[in-house]
């Protein structure tokens, strides 16, 4: 196997883990009962499961900011909401991903998911997304292919600039926050990719069917 | 008229953009053949370098009648650490964007320029941060090439105020043709303004603000510029590169995947989407067509409307990943804001198809590539993640340009045909990259305005 000269030793490994373990029950010293044992039981069932295996991708920089796992970054921003804007995004955001559908942000085909969160009385928006590349690299094309879709999703938030100013990625980048973890089941797989292996595996199987 | 494809044409409407501020080879395509030299010089102090700029000034050709390369033109572009060596003002210095105040050694890893490509590997002066002017001499005869390089020269020699780092000459190629045997520099953007038809094939002329500071771009409005307005405006920038080709790698790429002379051409077509002629596999598809690559008003006229799963174009060559087009590539994409001028220029020993040791890789041969754009920085950074070493946007997963991309042991290059794709294993990087520099070109006024600073000071 090609990672098998990055496998540590065994013994190598165990004192990494004594290390890692002995932190965490010293984080944990003032935690509740119920933290203190869930952290001994998983402590147990780590030490009798099979030692780790090397991550897939490398946690790493999205680029400006955001974190970036393989191939898929992350992005979370909070940002407060003009007076009415809750009101009207929610209206929008029904019918675009509603009764509109998802056309068009289908055609992006940079974007794993999208949430919308109205926080503190209608008062702020939480953006989340997973998204394929640097942070940057697609920013200028939304301004010029669908400029109008990113101006009502965020039109409303307060001091936006619109998406063609030259100044909108120093305003996302003032509200983004980068995330302390994030998992991701396959950090190797685009959204394109994913397509592509589902419209692969469909075509097998109705081969498959066809021959037998 | 030198260049074919420029008609020698007067322009049919009122230039919209300041040509006559603009420096000539923005817009002025290289001649063929050409000859000319790249200089790379060191500011000693701000006096000096100053009045290096206040004699170069009235030698520099601006782009007002740029169609027209019969003369040799003078171009010069100076990059971050010669603005602060010129004594340029702090506040005008964080005006320009961070990318370029790093420069290109810096912002390695957003260029994805590792391994072979690491900045560590690169030829001095490169990346050193010594470079703070580049000055090129461009023409399209040898004779008049030196008699302007002496006439330059005469202006650096025994002055103390610069000091040449490095002079790369450049061109004189048989055919015009570059280190890995191509016509090359077909297919530029055409210019919204420049006073001159789109060649055919060129598409809709592309928004000035995309090339040139001052205008709008694409989406309607100015890019950021540097202040002064004076300063900024009609100037743009300069990413350069410098490769090395390894052409023994490259020549024992096509034998070990044809066996026959015209197999092995096909496959150096399939690479590129043109042959060493330059014409198209759109519109010579099974052999090569020396007519066609020739003529400037047909060797780009083409769309991939009939071609969408690059049965003759592969979706992974190099020049249809440099311009997809009208690909309808699965990710959303506007192809004209990534679109760049390009002016290659080769250097060293003549393509040599006989050549296929290891050590014909090290001969010094490649291109000091140009990429000229009104935000050269983010651009060079988006076509090497996203269009150069990824394959994601045209649906080819992890494969990389077949040039210029910085190819993975094993790595794949994929020929789509009928009835299942022929794949190959094991393309090498053909071309290393050996330096590189972000720099900017000052407009005309921009340039008087640089060579006065410190004239200013000293009175004041």
């Amino acid at each position: 196997m090609a990672t098998q000269k990055q496998v540590k030793t065994g013994s190598e490994q165990s004192s990494d883990l004594e290390e890692k373990l002995q932190k965490l029950r010293d984080l944990y010293a003032d935690a509740s009962e119920i933290g203190k044992t869930a952290l001994e039981n998983v402590i147990r069932a780590l030490k009798s499961g099979a030692p780790a295996k090397e991550p897939t991708a490398r946690i790493e920089s999205a680029g400006r900011i955001g974190r970036r796992q393989g191939k898929v970054s992350e992005l979370t921003v909070i940002v407060p909401l003009a007076p009415g804007g809750a009101k009207r995004l929610r209206g929008f955001l029904e019918a675009l991903h509603g009764s509109i559908g998802n056309e068009l942000v289908d055609r992006v085909g940079t974007v794993h998911d999208m949430r919308f969160v109205f926080l503190e009385k209608d008062t702020k928006l939480l953006f989340c997304t997973a998204y394929d590349g640097d942070w940057d690299a697609y920013i200028e094309d939304f301004a010029t292919k669908i400029p109008d879709i990113l101006d009502l999703q965020f039109g409303d938030t307060e001091g936006y600039p619109g998406i063609r100013s030259p100044e909108i990625k120093d305003f996302i980048v003032s509200h983004q926050i980068t995330a302390d973890f994030w998992y991701v089941a396959n950090p190797n797989l685009t959204v394109v990719e994913t397509r592509r292996l589902q419209r692969i595996g469909n075509a097998l199987e109705e081969f498959l069917d066809k021959i037998n | 008229m030198s260049f074919e494809g420029q008609r020698g044409e007067e322009p049919r409407h009122g230039p919209a953009v300041d040509l006559h501020d603009i420096q000539a080879t923005v817009m002025r395509h290289r001649p063929e053949p050409y000859f000319g030299s790249h200089l790379f010089l060191h500011i000693n102090d701000a006096h000096g370098g100053g009045e290096f700029l206040r004699r170069l000034a009235p030698h520099i050709s601006s782009a007002s009648d740029w169609w027209n390369s019969k003369d040799p033109w003078i171009a010069v572009a100076i990059s971050y650490p010669g603005l602060v060596a010129l004594g340029v003002p702090e506040d005008s210095l964080q005006s320009f964007p961070e990318a370029f105040r790093v420069g290109m050694a810096a912002r390695a890893e957003k260029l994805r320029d590792y391994g072979v490509n690491d900045p560590k590997n690169w030829d001095l002066p490169f990346g050193s941060g010594q470079i703070h002017i580049q000055v090129s001499i461009i023409s399209d005869t040898e004779e008049k090439w030196r008699r302007t390089m002496e006439t330059a020269r005469q202006h650096y020699q025994g002055f103390s105020g610069v000091t040449v780092l490095l002079i790369q000459d450049f061109g004189a190629q048989p055919d015009s043709r570059n280190s890995l045997g191509y016509k090359d520099s077909i297919g530029q953007p055409a210019i919204e303004g420049s006073g001159i038809d789109p060649l055919p094939g060129q598409g809709q002329p592309i928004k000035a603000g995309e090339f040139i500071l001052g205008y709008p771009g694409e989406s309607g409005v100015p890019l950021a510029m540097p202040q002064p307005d004076v300063l900024g405006r009609n100037g743009t920038y300069v990413g350069l590169r410098k490769y090395q080709s390894r052409v023994g790698a490259f020549n024992r790429f096509l034998r070990g995947n044809g066996q026959t002379d015209e197999e092995r051409e096909l496959l150096a077509a399939k690479l590129v989407g043109r042959w060493r002629s330059g014409a198209s596999l759109t519109l010579a598809p099974t052999k090569d067509d020396a007519m066609l690559g020739e003529d400037a008003l047909r060797n780009n006229d083409f769309t991939y409307a009939s071609d969408p799963q690059g049965r003759r174009v592969p979706l992974g060559c190099h020049m249809r990943r440099m311009n997809p087009r009208d690909t309808k590539t699965p990710v959303l994409t506007d192809v004209n804001i990534h679109r760049i001028i390009r002016r290659s220029t080769t250097y060293g020993a003549p393509y040599d198809p006989n050549a296929i040791s290891e050590q014909d890789d090290e001969d010094a041969r490649g291109i000091y590539f140009l990429f000229i754009s009104a935000k050269a920085m983010n651009t060079l950074e988006f076509l090497q993640q996203e269009w150069i070493n990824d394959g994601n946007f045209m649906n080819l997963g992890n494969e990389r340009d077949p040039i210029v991309g910085l190819q993975e042991e094993g790595a794949p290059f994929t020929i789509p045909k009928e009835p299942v794709r022929h794949r190959i294993h094991g393309i090498e990087t053909f071309n290393v990259l050996r330096g590189g520099e972000y720099l900017f070109m000052p407009s005309l006024s921009a340039l008087n305005w640089l060579a006065g600073l410190n004239a200013e000071a000293v009175k004041r």
